[in-house]
């Protein structure tokens, strides 16, 4: 690997801070005490957190009767945030593993947060899975172990997939995350004069010693979960979106989805990564190492992922008129001018139209523009689900079956709740880890690596 | 004072260039036992170093593989061998449909074992017990300086000239690293009573928990097993009726489809009169009459109707159905017989179907008729 | 390699401290490639390793302790000594009489271990022939009823029967020294046993007034009868041999007469399956009933319009001659009729004069019960003229033991009480108080009055009055006989006995009549048997002795006596009743029997109230229905609420929008709006009885000169399927677009059979299909005969345990039921034409839903059932949402808790459902199994039997109590059977067929007998 050259690239990092400083900036959040504006958050997201846990508790006692679901609209809010929350955790796994692979250094300074909230977000998606279920009790049945009905799960069936899917996504990331950490644990260990502390880090560096002889290993591991994790997101979100493809019905059943979904979910993900790390360089002021280029840079991103959705929503409706199968127009049709017409144009204009504005430097440059921007697109990527779940169950082939879909007030709690559940984590994880990983930081410091000849 | 054990010498160096040279010239010095860290992967150092390439790529190759394999071979058990089940009229066996599981597993396989591979075979991992660590140099070589360690079991290992290598790749500090002799002699003991005593509250509370979860907690709302079921099944007790009865007798005088109820009970006259057998004699008749027969009849009438029971001496010993009364009893008196019982012959209504009783009786008959034959079944 | 073996080896002659070094400096001497083999155990922190195994063997250890406990199962309670004809696990069969109406239908009743679980016709009854309607299939839920009186009660207080017969002979015997009247009021009276009762218990207190009475009666027709033929016992019609029928504003296929019976014989000439046998009927009514909706061509007139209308179309047709000849006073009667007072299609006109014409001798024309005696008598009149009398069947004529009492005497009556001179009220299982209209003043006459006594099975307005509360028995508790058709004789026998502390309510009169101090459940078993020797069997002259025959005539459950049929002749002269009048009115309301709650009686029982109204779908409620035009002039929406007044009698009630109806009509339905009932029947609905009064024009449920009035606010009224208006070009026809409804007329299949499948697409799979040898089930529905009355849907909600969801989950559309009958409009708000569909799982052989289930909770069985494994199913409803029919239900909640605060949650309750199929929990999504148990049965009986399964032996709940037998089932892969005939029948369909699902529910496609090619 040391063929590739990095020395002529521009550095990424601002100025050229000498290594122990960065050190000092990075772990200063976990060295110093939280404070009042950290003890405030807090307490927001933790009691949006407590509408999640009744939420969710009056969904696990009753039944999803507490919810709006029914007949014709089997899947309501539930599986909405399930594919909501997948898709933001996509972000993270793609700035680490593809950008990784693509050599840009510039995600150093956001890969580990980035990685982090995939974490929370994965975690707050499976959440829904399980209660959305008529008997969480038995979610057991959905894995493939030997019962007492001696009848084994259905291989064929996406929900299936998405189990798999999805846990193997959640682990890979975490491993990969936790790989990650190591040597930072370890330069905290060192630096740390707290008891308790020391002890912790200690465990969790397993007593890594920046040895070369492990450094080498170390890269090679990283390339390959890299190798790995590349496909595997691709792949994640590309199974969820089978949940509707591999179906019957009428606006589901589309082989565009899984493309769109993956775009989607990047897009989505992208924004809320942004979104939070505008908030984290202010505070813990890491101007220096997420730089305004790097933020540009997600915007680009945004900007094309926004495009290609647009492109899909517009591919939808030329394949459903083309397909001549006139339920499958009618389902797109009334998407557009149906009892749902409102979500459908929440979600187009959110998503196609407000991200057209990067095209202008000047915009993709301003932070409170940017920032409004990625929050429209976030609202505007949960209707896309609501749209897709929601208007095409409620009228599907039968025009007597056809049903209205009217959340009730715990959807709502477990909507705003699950957002609770994710920044709670968020907040702790600023506190208790390293939101920069310090070693790949270090490593892009202009001057950090060798001259030239020296590496001949 | 204890004596120190040497683990080795150790220089520091300020910037990368310095450390990637100092590298190189450790290995011509023809060292074998020496490491270099780093806060961070130093491009060319494994060259300078002369390290061979990591061979963990073909590790993950063969885990990933074997994640595949198997993952196939479950989903074919599973799905064509183990319980096969029609599934959308899809073939036992559908491969497009498992590629994903299949997929899935490969990559969750092989990039847990290639992560443990290399942190517990190859590094060995955990090991906070190692010399290095809680020591300066760690602080410094974790941080922002590069180091360099040349172990004293290296064979051309003299602290001297060690020194005076370091000095010449003028490293900024030079200094020796000893063992941690509290670490090597700490041997913590098993039976210590607060650990005992842990271990026991431990048992006592899973126990509990498990006692709880397994009888108690998941029978009570909301979790629902379909055990208690709101429907009365046979033999069932139900609070509803005084008597606490599940099952209920029809209400007197009532007559069930294909039950007409007995018309003649206690006139035998009138069941001889107006009863006639309904069956017609022929050979499956004669063998369900036989078949009746010798399970409710022949233990007190014996096999041949002669009376010889298995059950004699027990009871007043029962007539013989080839006595004269018997055989000129015209089909009904028999069936009354049976029907409602005689002496102390309790009644078979329960027993027998009507049709079996009229079955039995053919039988009988039979039975009569090879012992005192007439002259037209001789022929 | 070899060297630090070799610093190995030469390490042992070191010292100590060297020794203890090398094995250090080995041990954490690194070379990576190679796993070491000297590597040092002692470097491994055992300790916490050994700690931390110690610890999970010792929690294990005491996990496996903890799960070593069984839960109790209950013990086992079985027969002392078991009953001859009872086999726990199998059922029993009780041949008996419906009671809940006039019309007395045989019914066989299904127990197990004694206890009545279901119940349906009994096929060996010559008038209903096996079949019964909604009513009487979920009438067995009121025998379990929570809130059925336990104990008699005097004031509101517990007492013992003794008592309370002390007291009340004691108080009709007081009545007759101070000659006081006493008063029995009980609805239309079929039994001769129970007449005979009244009339002993009229001679042995001699001061006693009988009323009899019904809320829908056939009074109007009864009068008419008399008037045109001098008998009120008028003949049922023999609809099977009619070739075309005119039906005036009579739902005769719905609720009006033994509706059961007309639909039989109707459907049974609407043949196209063997041969093409079709009848044309043309409906001419103001409303949309069952009967419209079966109607090929349907003319939309105002109630009061009728007698103008039958009067001109006799007009009409008395130009082309008369069966029976009028002189010219008679026919100047007609003279200024004309139909070219009403503005209806002249085509359609045209068509009705010709083919009425064309068809006399095979025509009927029939009018409502509604209607007044004029136009009934009219009607007689047309029949006659075109000779239809010979489609008169006396020889099974309507009877009843009692005329209803004419209004004067119910007055006379109320008179009485008002002025005291009444003692004793028994109120013979009748709720005068909601029955009658306000303006008879009976609530308050009998507060006037001493002891009122109500024998009810449950509390009503008229219980709630009374001083002496007394429990009956349940039907299904009871004996009786019925004999309500013309030499048809029926006998009711208990299937179970009185559950609670009740008594039959004609055993009560009796104990009364005989003062016997102890009460003998016996005593009306009894004395039935008497009369029956006496009345019946003396009379048939037979060789069999009476037991025998008393038996085999409660095993059948019907005695035919053949009676001398007398065919009456018309009365010419009876035309001189028909007053000369053409009534006029800018709105009319139009009061009319509902469909299944009957006149209230059945308001507490859940399943009858959940049932979908086969026109609107509206359940748990009644409205005013109104057309679009006189909505859109009131600017009134659906669900609005409207103030409806007939002079000075209002009702507020929701305004509900019904394509088809009349502009000035505005329809309501009688029976809703009960104020004293269960917690499930209270304030369902609106009372209409309100809108009704003493001095009425002809019929008692027709008002003209009515007001409406927008009231503020709304009242939402509740549908299973969404309400698509005819006009919203948006929604418009999908079900023929979509060819899930697909029809033709009798003239384009006569002319191309085939007319169904010219474009014929051929569909492939690109997997190996699975072969299903042996039996392959499958059903066949004929919608030619479908006249959606629901009797299905109430059969199958018993048969499997399927729960009441209540009011607000249909709102949410999270009814249960497993077979629905879905309504399609198409043509325009005026003029619909409506298209039934029963809709239930389609056990496809590619289900879409088993691909999805992770769970592999529902699959696929070898003989062709797409099954559903209850406690496999842990509720993600992607099956359903992947169910292109929408067929599949979700146990949203644990709805027997959550409906009605655990209302049928009960002991009582549960005892109604059927062993053989397990009641779900919440979480867990079901459907139609085809009744899976049934075939069990059925599978267990061929093996015990030895023979083979054949597809004849299985009898779905739906297909048994199906009136019209449009519902066939059977084994498609016996090339013999009837099933695998019909897949193959020109008429033949399958709904989506595109989707390659291959559904095991094939449609035998609708035809209409119009006299054009195409519908519109």
């Amino acid at each position: 690997m040391s063929a590739v050259d990095y020395t002529q690239e521009l550095s990424v990092i601002e100025g050229k801070p000498a290594l122990r400083e960065l050190d000092d900036l990075i772990s200063k959040p976990l060295e110093t005490k939280p404070d009042k504006k950290f003890y405030i958050a807090l307490s927001i997201t933790l009691s949006m957190l407590a509408l999640f846990v009744i939420g969710l508790g009056l969904t696990f006692y009753y039944g999803i009767g507490t919810w709006g679901n029914n007949t014709p609209v089997g899947w309501g809010f539930g599986i909405v945030n399930f594919v909501f929350w997948v898709g933001i955790g996509h972000a993270g796994t793609l700035i680490s593993a593809i950008l990784f692979l693509f050599r840009q250094k510039w995600r150093t300074g956001i890969a580990r947060f980035a990685e982090g909230m995939t974490i929370f977000a994965v975690m707050t998606a499976a959440i829904f899975p399980l209660i959305h279920t008529g008997r969480p009790w038995l979610a057991g049945y959905l894995f493939p172990y030997p019962n007492q009905h001696s009848v084994w799960v259905n291989f064929m069936s996406p929900l299936l997939w998405d189990v798999f899917a999805v846990s193997t996504y959640f682990t890979v990331s975490l491993i990969f995350w936790y790989v990650g950490l190591i040597p930072d644990l370890a330069t905290l260990r060192e630096r740390t004069s707290n008891k308790i502390k020391k002890i912790i880090y200690s465990i969790f560096s397993l007593g890594w010693r920046f040895s070369n002889r492990h450094w080498q290993h170390y890269e090679m591991v990283y390339l390959i979960l890299a190798g790995f994790a590349t496909p595997l997101v691709l792949s994640v979100h590309t199974i969820v979106s089978f949940d509707f493809a591999v179906s019957i019905m009428p606006g589901w059943h589309t082989t565009i989805f899984p493309p769109y979904f993956v775009a989607g979910a990047v897009f989505s993900g992208f924004a809320m990564v942004q979104n939070v790390l505008i908030f984290i360089r202010k505070i813990f002021n890491y101007e220096k190492i997420i730089t305004i280029d790097t933020l540009e840079k997600m915007n680009k991103i945004i900007l094309v992922t926004g495009s290609m959705v647009g492109y899909a929503y517009a591919m939808e409706f030329f394949i459903a008129w083309y397909s001549g199968i006139q339920a499958e127009q009618f389902t797109f049709i009334n998407r557009a001018f149906g009892p749902y017409a409102w979500a459908y144009w929440i979600m187009v204009s959110c998503n196609v139209l407000s991200p057209q504005l990067f095209w202008f430097k000047k915009i993709r440059r301003s932070i409170p523009v940017m920032f409004v921007i990625a929050v429209l697109v976030n609202i505007g990527m949960w209707f896309e689900r609501f749209v897709i779940v929601v208007t095409s169950l409620s009228r599907d082939y039968l025009p007597s079956s056809w049903g209205h879909f009217t959340p009730t007030i715990v959807d709502y709690m477990i909507l705003i709740g699950s957002f609770g559940f994710f920044f709670t984590w968020i907040l702790l994880f600023t506190k208790a880890l390293p939101v920069v990983s310090i070693a790949e930081v270090k490593a892009v410091v202009e001057g950090s690596q060798p001259s030239h000849h020296n590496i001949e | 004072m204890k004596e120190k054990i040497l683990y080795g010498y150790a220089g520091i160096f300020n910037t990368a260039d310095d450390v990637i040279k100092a590298a190189k010239k450790v290995k011509s010095n023809g060292y074998e036992k020496f490491d270099v860290h780093t806060p961070y992967p130093v491009h060319g150092m494994p060259k300078a170093m002369s390290l061979k390439p990591s061979k963990l790529g073909y590790f993950a190759l063969i885990f990933g593989l074997t994640g595949a394999l198997s993952a196939l071979l479950l989903t074919y058990w599973i799905s064509a061998y183990d319980y096969p089940l029609v599934i959308g009229g899809k073939p036992f066996f559908s491969f497009p449909a498992y590629i994903p599981v299949i997929f899935e597993v490969t990559v969750l396989s092989a990039s847990i074992a290639t992560v443990i591979t290399m942190l517990f075979i190859f590094f060995k991992f955990p090991n906070n017990a190692h010399p290095l660590n809680d020591t300066d140099y760690m602080k410094k070589v974790s941080s922002d300086k590069y180091g360099i360690v040349i172990l004293a079991s290296d064979e051309k290992f003299e602290e001297s000239s060690v020194e005076q290598f370091f000095k010449s790749v003028n490293a900024s500090e030079i200094f020796p690293i000893y063992f941690d002799i509290e670490e090597l002699n700490a041997n913590p003991k098993i039976l210590e009573p607060k650990f005992l005593l842990f271990l026991l509250l431990a048992g006592i509370i899973t126990s509990g928990a498990t006692y709880f979860t397994l009888n108690k907690l998941l029978y009570m709302v909301p979790f629902n097993w379909m055990m208690e079921q709101p429907k009365l099944n046979p033999q069932q007790k139900s609070s509803i009726f005084s008597d606490g009865f599940g099952m209920r007798m029809p209400v007197e005088g009532t007559v069930a489809r294909n039950y007409l109820p007995y018309a003649y009970k206690n006139q035998p006259e009138e069941a001889e009169k107006y009863l006639v057998n309904p069956l017609p004699v022929n050979k499956s008749i004669l063998e369900l009459g036989q078949k009746k027969y010798d399970i409710y009849c022949s233990p007190c009438h014996g096999y041949y109707g002669e009376g010889d029971s298995r059950l004699r001496g027990q009871f007043p010993n029962p007539p013989s159905l080839h006595s004269e009364k018997v055989r000129t009893w015209p089909d009904g008196r028999i069936f009354h017989v049976i029907t409602e019982g005689q002496n102390i012959m309790p009644s078979y209504s329960t027993q027998l179907t009507v049709d079996e009783r009229w079955a039995i009786i053919h039988y009988i008959r039979a039975l009569q008729r090879s012992l005192n034959a007439k002259e037209t079944d001789l022929k | 390699m070899e060297d630090h073996l070799l610093n190995f080896n030469n390490s042992m002659s070191k010292d100590n401290n060297d020794e203890i070094k090398e094995k250090l400096v080995n041990g954490t001497d690194e070379f990576p490639e190679s796993v070491k083999e000297d590597f040092d155990l002692s470097k491994l922190s055992k300790v916490s390793r050994r700690k931390f195994l110690a610890l999970l063997s010792a929690s294990t250890a005491f996990a496996a302790a903890a799960c070593s406990d069984y839960r109790d199962k209950g013990e086992i309670v079985p027969y002392n000594k078991r009953p001859e004809e009872i086999l726990p696990g199998i059922a029993n069969y009780y041949a008996s009489t419906c009671s809940y109406c006039s019309n007395a239908c045989g019914i066989l009743i299904k127990t197990r271990e004694g206890r009545p679980i279901k119940i349906d016709g009994n096929p060996d009854h010559p008038i209903n022939k096996g079949k019964i309607c909604a009513k009487g299939q979920a009438s067995i839920l009121n025998l379990y009823d929570p809130e059925r009186l336990q104990e008699p009660l005097k004031n509101n207080k517990k007492v013992n029967w003794e008592l309370i017969d002390k007291d009340i002979i004691n108080v009709l015997k007081n009545s007759i020294k101070n000659n006081k009247k006493v008063a029995i009021i009980t609805n239309t009276v079929i039994s001769p046993t129970a007449k005979k009762v009244l009339e002993e218990f009229k001679t042995k207190y001699n001061n006693t007034i009988i009323i009899s009475y019904d809320l829908f009666n056939d009074n109007q027709r009864r009068n008419a009868w008399f008037k045109c033929y001098g008998t009120f016992e008028y003949p049922s019609i023999k609809w099977n041999e009619a070739e075309v029928i005119l039906s005036l504003d009579s739902d005769f296929l719905g609720n009006e007469g033994n509706f059961i019976e007309n639909t039989i014989k109707f459907t049974s000439k609407r043949e196209v399956i063997k041969s093409l046998n079709y009848n044309r009927l043309y409906a001419a009514e103001s409303r949309m009933t069952i009967t419209g909706m079966m109607a090929d061509y349907r003319l939309r007139i105002s109630p009061h319009r009728q007698f103008e209308f039958v009067m001109s179309l006799i007009n009409e047709l008395i130009k082309y001659g008369s069966a029976i000849n009028l002189d010219k006073a008679a026919i100047q009667k007609f003279q200024n009729y004309s139909l070219d007072n009403f503005n209806i299609h002249k085509e359609k006109l045209n068509h009705l004069i010709n083919d009425l014409n064309n068809n006399r001798g095979k025509s009927i024309v029939y009018a409502g019960d509604t209607l007044p005696e004029d136009v009934h008598i009219a009607v007689n009149l047309l029949n006659e003229i075109l000779g239809n009398n010979k489609l008169y069947d006396y020889s099974t004529s309507f009877k009843k033991q009692y005329e209803n009492s004419k209004q004067e005497e119910i007055f006379q009556l109320i008179d009485l009480m008002n002025r005291g001179d009444v003692d004793v009220v028994i109120h013979f299982d009748s709720n005068p108080v909601f029955h009658f209209p306000k303006d008879f003043g009976y609530e308050e006459a009998i507060k006037k009055v001493g002891t009122v006594i109500s024998l009810t099975e449950s509390q009503n307005e008229t219980s709630a009055l009374s001083n002496y509360i007394l429990p009956i028995n349940n039907q299904l508790e009871s004996w009786g006989d019925a004999y309500a058709r013309n030499g048809i004789y029926s006998l009711m026998q208990p299937v179970i006995s009185p559950i609670f502390n009740t008594r039959q309510k004609e055993a009560v009169l009796l104990s009364w009549i005989y003062e016997n101090e102890i009460y003998d459940d016996k005593i009306y078993h009894n004395y039935l048997m008497k009369n029956f020797e006496a009345e019946i069997y003396n009379k048939l002259k037979l060789a069999v002795d009476i037991k025998t025959f008393w038996y085999s005539a409660l095993h059948d459950g019907v005695v035919l006596i053949n009676e001398e049929n007398k065919f009456p002749q018309f009365k010419t002269e009876s035309i001189n009743f028909i007053k000369n009048e053409i009534s006029t009115s800018d709105y009319v309301v139009h009061l009319t029997q509902n469909y299944f709650i009957g006149d209230g009686k059945f308001s507490n029982n859940g399943w009858l109230q959940e049932l979908p109204h086969p026109v609107t779908k509206v359940t748990w409620d009644n409205y005013a229905a109104i057309s679009k035009n006189t909505a859109s002039k009131f600017n009134l929406e659906m669900n609005d609420l409207v103030e409806v007044e007939v002079d000075n009698r209002k009702l507020i009630l929701p305004v509900f929008i019904q394509p088809g109806m009349n502009d000035d009509t505005i329809h309501i339905e009688l029976g809703y709006g009960r104020k004293v009932v269960g917690e499930v029947g209270k304030d369902v609905g609106f009372n209409a009885v309100k809108l009704m009064s003493k001095n009425f024009t002809g019929s008692p449920y027709i008002y003209t000169n009515a007001k409406i009035k927008k009231s503020n606010g709304k009242h939402i009224l509740v549908t299973t399927q969404e309400h698509h208006s005819l006009d919203d070009k948006f929604v418009k026809d999908f079900h023929r677009i979509r060819k899930i409804i697909q029809e033709g007329t009798i003239v384009k299949y006569q002319k191309e059979p085939h007319f169904l499948h010219k474009e014929k697409h051929d569909l492939f799979s690109i997997t190996r299909e699975h072969k299903f040898s042996g039996v392959k089930w499958a059903m066949a529905i004929d919608l030619n005969k479908c006249t959606a009355c629901n009797a299905c849907v109430a059969s199958c909600n018993v048969e499997n345990n399927i729960p009441v969801v209540g009011r607000d989950q249909v709102e949410r559309s999270r009814e249960m039921q497993w077979i629905r009958i879905d309504r399609y409009y198409s043509g325009t708000e005026e003029e619909p034409i409506v298209s039934n569909q029963p809709m239930l799982c389609q056990h496809c052989d590619n289900a879409p839903c088993e691909n999805v289930c992770p769970v592999s909770a529902t699959n696929h069985s070898p003989d062709g059932l797409n099954q559903m494994v209850y406690n496999r199913c842990v509720g993600t409803r992607y099956c359903s949402n992947n169910c292109p029919y929408k067929v599949r239900r979700f146990n949203f909640y644990n709805f027997r808790d959550h409906f009605a605060n655990a209302y049928y949650e009960n002991e009582l309750t549960s005892l109604v459902n059927n062993p053989e199929v397990t009641v779900r929990s919440r979480g867990v999504m079901e459907k139609c199994t085809f009744c899976i148990q049934r075939i069990m049965e059925a599978r267990s009986n061929a093996i015990r039997d030895g023979r083979e399964l054949k597809g004849s032996d299985v009898i779905t709940a739906c297909q048994q109590a199906c009136p019209s037998n449009a519902i066939i089932f059977g084994d498609m892969n016996d090339p013999n059977s009837e099933i695998s005939k019909l897949r193959k029948h020109n008429l033949s369909y399958h709904v989506l067929e595109e989707l390659n699902i291959k559904p095991n529910v094939t449609y035998i496609a609708k035809l209409r007998n119009i006299h054009s090619e195409e519908i519109e």
